[in-house]
């Protein structure tokens, strides 16, 4: 029993992972809460769908996988030229973001719904066998992809800014824009590959879910309130944090839900939250971005 | 400046929220086909303006946009399509019937609003109601109230009778088995056919419409011989119920009886395999497509119930469905528009038996009366205790090789257990 729901709490974990980790992204650098998000996923798993229902012998999940984060890495740059970047350029205050984030997170949601809320999508099973028994436990085949495929994006998302020059830029515009542009950063560029990053992310989310569940317009925002509460946990704007908050609120989540029951477990999730918030606002790691919204 | 612009912009989003509002309430689906008819039909008293004067005026509230607008608008198209089908057929009393569709969006208070306006505005004769519990829950007073027929298929119990007295409320009514009777029906074939000892159960306690399904499996079984072992819910808005589908398969009882919409009814099929259990699955009315469409595991040793055999051409049912398939655009088979042809069915019946229409207690007394309406794959009779059918058979389904539903058996409740 033990086994299998710690693995299954972390294969839950590394989905919110990857959810966080495209909400701290861009926290950390523009200092408010991308609900658009979860719209972002969403989309993705339309856009997942569709790309692989449309050929006659189905692309593989890799395929489909490059090909959605690929277009949802557009969407996101679209998205950043209606939405934020006017609010950029005027210098607005935060709540600006927050109301433009959380405004493009119900229309995305409604658009797909007036266009394909009447019928539900779903991937087909991917894999010939549905679950392997290691150790006497069972697992989904697809929950150890999704293990898989979050952790090895986590671990070249970590690379990326931890041990290349953008990556140096992006912690370097996430600390101070201002002193960022003084040494020659160019802080636009960095802004708009951030969000090209978050979008690639939430394509990368959306495909997973979408073949884990089922595509429907409400599928990015159900998990956006965990992703949610795993950046605030792990200390918003922060990536590692986030990580680790994720796979823990992934297994709290399983073990809460096995012992009292899926009525008491949300109680719980929250309490946690409210206690991070109350003892320790700059949450696991430590680093606290200011300007929350 | 910029304080202008700011209070232009906040009062063209206030106009325009304004004016999405009254759309929603006041016209609803009118988009949608059924609306079409609506066109015509005034505001003064229920006498359509503009079409045909001579026309009775009905309603219809459903699940058009939101959550639920897969099952309301095959609902609202099967409302629309009876409405075709008696006018071809001389109408009601030689009167042909018009109908006004309107949206509750998946909502009560959408619900309330759209009940309203379709009796404070558009004074109908009749109301046929959603699929859904929620709403239809809000309007058991208002219709007493208001003396308006509803003829829905909300199959919570608590819609159509007082759970405290078991008296039927006089003007609400359900035109197919309520979830009890069906819940009824898959147990006792569990135990009599399959010979089932024990079960569990798997549902979403957030949903009326599941926990008023598993409540009664269990106290089916329990009575009969049969044991719970295991009853686990998850929440709406839930989206991983793997640490339930483990206690279930830990419990592993003879069968596991899934019992919520059909999105959900696949995860916690595929939940319930991936952790290992190979035992019976019972599934509620909701087990047909875009079930198949969505589950990723094997499906096997899985019976289901089914209210039509919508996929036997030989069945009368098969046509409405291929012509709601034909007509929207709809790439599966769809129960829901046989469920609001049914309705409908039974409405006109009420309908024909009375000299008015639009007299709210007589079509009421007539609803009570209903035997053998024309449903869509059989006679429709309401139990006059209840205000819910009596006699119908439900349907015994499982999947075939090619992934399509074969009706496999028909049970019909003893008397004692048809309530």
């Amino acid at each position: 029993m033990s086994l299998q729901l710690i693995v299954n709490g972390i294969s839950l974990g590394a989905v919110y992972a990857l959810i966080a980790v495209g909400f701290a992204l861009v926290f950390s650098i523009l200092k408010f809460s991308n609900f658009a998000h979860g719209g972002m996923i969403s989309a993705a798993a339309y856009i997942a769908y569709f790309f692989y229902a449309s050929f006659e012998t189905p692309p593989s999940l890799w395929v489909t996988l490059l090909f959605t984060a690929a277009v949802s890495l557009g969407v996101a740059l679209l998205l950043d030229t209606l939405c934020y970047r006017r609010i950029r350029k005027n210098n607005s205050p935060n709540i600006y973001y927050f109301v433009g984030s959380i405004t493009f997170a119900i229309l995305i949601e409604q658009i797909l719904t007036v266009f394909f809320g009447k019928t539900s999508y779903g991937f087909p099973g991917m894999f010939e066998v549905a679950s392997v028994r290691l150790l006497g436990a069972s697992f989904a085949m697809m929950d150890l992809v999704v293990l898989a495929v979050s952790i090895a994006m986590l671990a070249v998302l970590m690379l990326l800014i931890n041990r290349t020059r953008i990556g140096l830029a992006i912690r370097a515009v996430a600390i101070n824009p201002r002193a960022s542009r003084l040494m020659g950063i160019n802080s636009g560029f960095i802004v708009l590959f951030t969000f090209a990053l978050a979008g690639f992310l939430a394509g990368v989310s959306g495909t997973l879910l979408g073949i884990k569940y089922s595509v429907y317009p409400a599928l990015g925002s159900s998990m956006m309130v965990k992703g949610f509460i795993a950046s605030v946990i792990g200390g918003l704007g922060s990536l590692s944090g986030a990580i680790i908050a994720a796979i823990l609120l992934g297994v709290i989540e399983m073990v809460s839900v096995y012992f009292l029951g899926s009525s008491v477990t949300p109680a719980i999730l929250f309490g946690i939250m409210l206690v991070f918030l109350f003892l320790r606002p700059q949450g696991i790691s430590g680093k606290f971005a200011q300007d929350k919204v | 400046m910029k304080n202008k612009t700011l209070a232009g912009i906040l009062a063209a989003c206030l106009t325009f929220g304004a004016l999405a509002g009254c759309s929603a309430a006041g016209n609803g689906s009118q988009s949608d086909a059924p609306s079409q008819t609506a066109g015509a039909a005034g505001s003064n008293g229920g006498e359509p303006a503009a079409g045909n004067e001579d026309a009775i005026l009905i309603g219809t509230i459903q699940d058009l946009s939101g959550g639920a607008s897969e099952a309301g608008t095959a609902n609202a198209w099967g409302v629309e399509y009876a409405v075709r089908v008696i006018n071809e057929q001389g109408g009601v009393n030689g009167r042909p019937l018009e109908v006004i569709a309107m949206d509750c969006k998946n909502d009560v208070q959408e619900g309330v609003n759209c009940y309203r306006l379709l009796v404070d505005e558009k004074n109908v004769a009749a109301i046929v109601g959603p699929p859904l519990s929620n709403p239809a829950l809000a309007w058991v007073d208002l219709s007493t109230e208001d003396e308006m027929p509803i003829v829905g298929h909300f199959m919570d119990e608590r819609c159509t009778t007082n759970e405290n007295t078991g008296e039927p409320y006089p003007y609400m009514f359900l035109a197919e088995p309520g979830c009890a009777q069906q819940s009824y029906s898959i147990a006792a074939y569990a135990l009599e056919k399959l010979g089932i000892k024990t079960v569990g159960t798997f549902y979403n306690a957030g949903l009326s419409y599941a926990v008023m399904h598993a409540e009664p499996f269990a106290d089916y079984i329990t009575k009969n011989g049969g044991q719970v072992l295991a009853e686990e819910s998850f929440q709406t808005g839930d989206v991983d119920y793997r640490a339930q589908a483990v206690k279930l398969a830990q419990a592993n009882p003879d069968a596991v009886f899934i019992c919520n919409y059909a999105a959900d009814n696949a995860l916690c099929y595929d939940y319930l395999r991936e952790a290992g259990y190979q035992g019976i699955v019972l599934g509620n009315n909701t087990f047909q497509a875009p079930f198949n469409t969505l589950v990723k595991t094997k499906v096997y040793d899985t019976y289901f119930l089914q209210n039509v055999d919508m996929e036997n051409p030989d069945d009368p049912s098969y046509a409405i469905v291929q012509k709601y398939m034909e007509e929207t655009g709809v790439k599966y088979p769809i129960a829901n528009a046989c469920f609001g042809y049914d309705a409908t069915m039974v409405l006109a019946e009420a309908l024909k038996a009375v000299d008015d229409p639009y007299d709210g207690p007589a079509v009421a007394a007539a609803l009570v009366e209903v035997k053998d309406a024309p449903g869509a794959a059989g006679p429709i009779t309401i139990n006059p205790k209840t205000h819910r059918t009596l006699g119908m058979p439900m349907l015994i389904a499982e999947y075939d090789e090619n992934f399509s539903v074969k009706i496999i058996d028909a049970y019909t409740l003893s008397e004692e257990w048809d309530q």
